[in-house]
């Protein structure tokens, strides 16, 4: 976790969904990149973010892609938040002796009969999954992010409203973290689009 | 069919090019276990994984059973969750509560439901208690404690009400009335203060000397509660006041012959307050650098190049 | 020490890094070349335990050029960076891993841009447009967020660089004596002197 650093978070918002984290890379406390994504989009509607040790981040994400594209190759149709929650967990539980460093945090709208649903989820390293109602948080950041969101977070917020108290949240949160910060990118997922930003934060 | 003890599989750690095959076997996958011994060696800290510290119990009635368990999880001192759900489907009437660590209880509980359905299709009879409760202790006892589950197996079958402890290195209990966990002490002690024989339904009211949290809209509006409802929500609670480790709601769970009843967050003696102000930020407090705009929404413009539009009438 | 350093530039990569050989305290040797041509257009740096080093860039080497060899076209920089990368973190699952840190520069011949990856023995990679690796890293990483120009000329990309090595050569008590300098840009790799 502290190796490389770094923090993501979600939320519910009405009708829409936000996940963001930070982008810094380090290198304990050598800083390499401000420019690391670590959240990856598995379908239209549906993002991961991945909290922990950089080498695994990349090796899970790889292996996300290609057990997704199997998916949606065999169902013929796209992965729903929920069924890809289950399948992170699987596949960290199965390393349960032997676990990736990585806690990730998946954020989607579900297809409902009556339209799309707000989802969120986070597992712990060996797969546990947590089906939050309001919000999520993993990473190095992450003891400072629970408070702050218990703080701001408040149901119903539309999706401007829901960028800036996921922005604020997680900005605020990483400064008080020395191994996370040094940038953060925010998605913002609706309905018809995803909005992405990249948010001015500090650099130190 | 394979008997349930079998040795540990022994695995050889996969070449790379099938380790992301779709179909992967059973068994656990030690490919990075080298790895991690070589990144523990030069002191990466293995990050913590969700716990519950969990109070949870369960005890008999003249009836059935009642599985009982508080709704935190923990991550280290941090409460991960709030309010999660630690008992377990087994089958209809068998229920499992979990404690320990979280991911361990929750796949255990998965698997041996699982297999308790198929065993159950293919004798075509009601699955019994004390095959969960046997399922469950070989397979903790093959991990040899290493999968970190201690549960309250509770369940009413053919052969009458059955409530089980199993711990996670495979032994179990029969008992009234259990408790585990780590409020596990402070609900034994209300257990032995209150606990009697065939306890029955609605005999006695509630005894008016309520605390609190049981009083105005936290109890559900049933015109009466089972004594021995009661004794386990206040064991639960015990746990929930007393443990660091437990905390939030009370669920709980009766179990009878002919109908299970899962009582989701039965009692919420923590519930948290309103806000009393907004704490939304202004649109544009926080500055961005770039933004991008996926859309999906496919919109086409069909435009006609020739005639008039086909007749469909 | 071992110490390398990369930057990126207007269409250029430049690519430095020491050239002792040590053993325990001992300079065996002061003119190794760590910089690999991996192709015509792809340059890795490479430091870490002595033998590992040397076996696991020719590993790389000799893969990458069957590819080429195989395909009728070489690999672009962001798949062979992902390549190495998937032998480093296969490697680190072995019983004796290879510790090798690399630094990957290249210029992509389809989209006409310079890449640079910072990858480390546990199979982490980020695209950066500066690195370094080694002791050297502590100061040059500073100079170069405080200097570097993803649109500078290669004349000032290499002055950049000299800040960097002059640097080192100041505050480093173990810097190393001579460094081997390699640019890769649209015209493919050569090395400068410095």
């Amino acid at each position: 976790m502290e190796y490389n650093g770094g923090s993501v978070i979600a939320m519910v918002g009405k009708d829409c969904v936000a996940i963001a984290s930070d982008l810094r890379f380090g290198n304990q406390a050598l800083g390499i990149a401000s420019n690391f994504q670590r959240i990856f989009p598995v379908t239209d509607r549906t993002y991961v973010g991945l909290a922990g040790l950089g080498t695994d981040v990349t090796t899970l994400r790889e292996r996300f892609r290609y057990r997704v594209n199997m998916y949606t190759i065999k169902e013929e149709r796209d992965i729903e938040p929920q069924t890809f929650a289950h399948l992170v967990s699987s596949t960290l539980y199965e390393h349960r002796f032997g676990p990736y460093f990585v806690e990730p945090v998946i954020a989607g709208l579900e297809n409902t009969s009556s339209g799309s649903k707000p989802f969120i989820a986070a597992a712990d390293l060996i797969g546990c999954l947590n089906f939050a109602k309001d919000f999520v948080v993993a990473g190095t950041a992450s003891s400072k992010l629970y408070g702050l969101a218990e703080g701001l977070w408040e149901p119903d917020l539309g999706p401007e409203d829901l960028f800036e108290t996921i922005s604020q949240t997680l900005l605020n949160g990483v400064d008080r973290d020395a191994f996370s910060g040094w940038g953060a990118v925010v998605h913002v997922i609706t309905k018809d689009r995803v909005v992405t930003r990249t948010l001015k934060g500090r650099m130190d | 069919m394979e008997c349930g003890v079998r040795c540990p599989r022994r695995r050889r750690v996969r070449p790379f090019c099938t380790q992301t095959a779709m179909y992967r076997g059973p068994g656990f996958d030690f490919s990075n276990s080298l790895r991690n011994d070589f990144l523990q060696h030069k002191g990466v800290a293995l990050p913590k994984a969700t716990s519950t510290g969990t109070t949870i119990v369960g005890c008999i009635f003249k009836d059935g059973i009642i599985l009982g368990a508080d709704t935190r999880a923990t991550e280290g001192e941090i409460v991960a969750d709030k309010n999660c759900e630690k008992i377990h489907y087994i089958a209809e009437s068998i229920r499992c509560c979990g404690a320990g660590t979280a991911a361990d209880t929750e796949f255990v509980t998965a698997a041996i439901s699982s297999n308790i359905e198929l065993h159950a299709l293919s004798t075509g009879r009601k699955p019994r208690v004390v095959a969960a409760m046997t399922m469950l202790k070989q397979y903790l006892f093959q991990y040899q404690g290493h999968v970190g589950a201690a549960l309250v197996l509770g369940g009413v079958d053919s052969t009458g009400a059955h409530l089980f402890t199993v711990h996670p290195h495979g032994s179990t209990d029969k008992l009234p009335y259990v408790t585990m966990g780590s409020g596990s002490l402070a609900a034994m002690a209300v257990f032995e203060n209150g606990w009697k024989p065939n306890m029955e339904v609605g005999r006695q009211p509630l005894s008016p000397a309520l605390p609190s949290w049981y009083s105005n809209d936290n109890v559900r509006p049933a015109v009466q509660r089972e004594e021995a409802l009661k004794l386990v929500c206040d064991a639960v609670a015990a746990g929930i006041f007393n443990d660091l480790g437990s905390g939030s709601n009370i669920d709980a769970c009766v179990i009878t012959a002919t109908h299970t009843e899962m009582l989701r967050n039965f009692v919420k003696p923590n519930e948290r307050v309103a806000k009393e102000l907004k704490y939304g930020f202004r649109h544009g407090t926080t500055a961005i650098k770039s933004e991008h705009i996926r859309s999906l929404v496919v919109s086409e413009e069909i435009t006609p190049i020739r005639g008039e539009a086909m007749d469909v009438s | 020490m071992e110490t390398s350093f990369a930057l990126t530039g207007k269409g250029y990569v430049i690519i430095a890094a020491d050239t002792t050989a040590a053993r325990s305290i001992v300079k065996m040797k002061v003119d190794e070349d760590k910089i690999k041509e991996l192709g015509t257009h792809l340059l890795m740096a490479y430091s870490g335990e002595p033998g590992d080093t040397v076996q696991f860039a020719e590993y790389v080497e000799r893969n990458i050029r069957l590819y080429q060899i195989r395909n009728l076209y070489p690999l672009r920089p962001p798949a062979a960076a992902s390549w190495i990368r998937r032998s480093l973190a296969q490697s680190l699952r072995s019983r004796n891993p290879y510790s090798v840190n690399l630094l990957l520069g290249g210029y992509d011949q389809a989209e006409n841009k310079p890449n640079l990856y910072w990858i480390d023995y546990l199979g982490s990679v980020v695209e950066v447009p500066f690195a370094a690796h080694g002791y050297g890293s502590y100061f040059a990483l500073s100079l170069l967020d405080r200097y570097h120009d993803p649109e500078a000329p290669l004349e000032e990309g290499l002055a950049t660089l000299k800040r960097c090595l002059d640097e080192v050569a100041k505050r480093l008590v173990v810097s190393p004596s001579k460094y081997m300098v390699k640019v890769v840009d649209k015209d493919g790799v050569r090395e400068v002197e410095i």
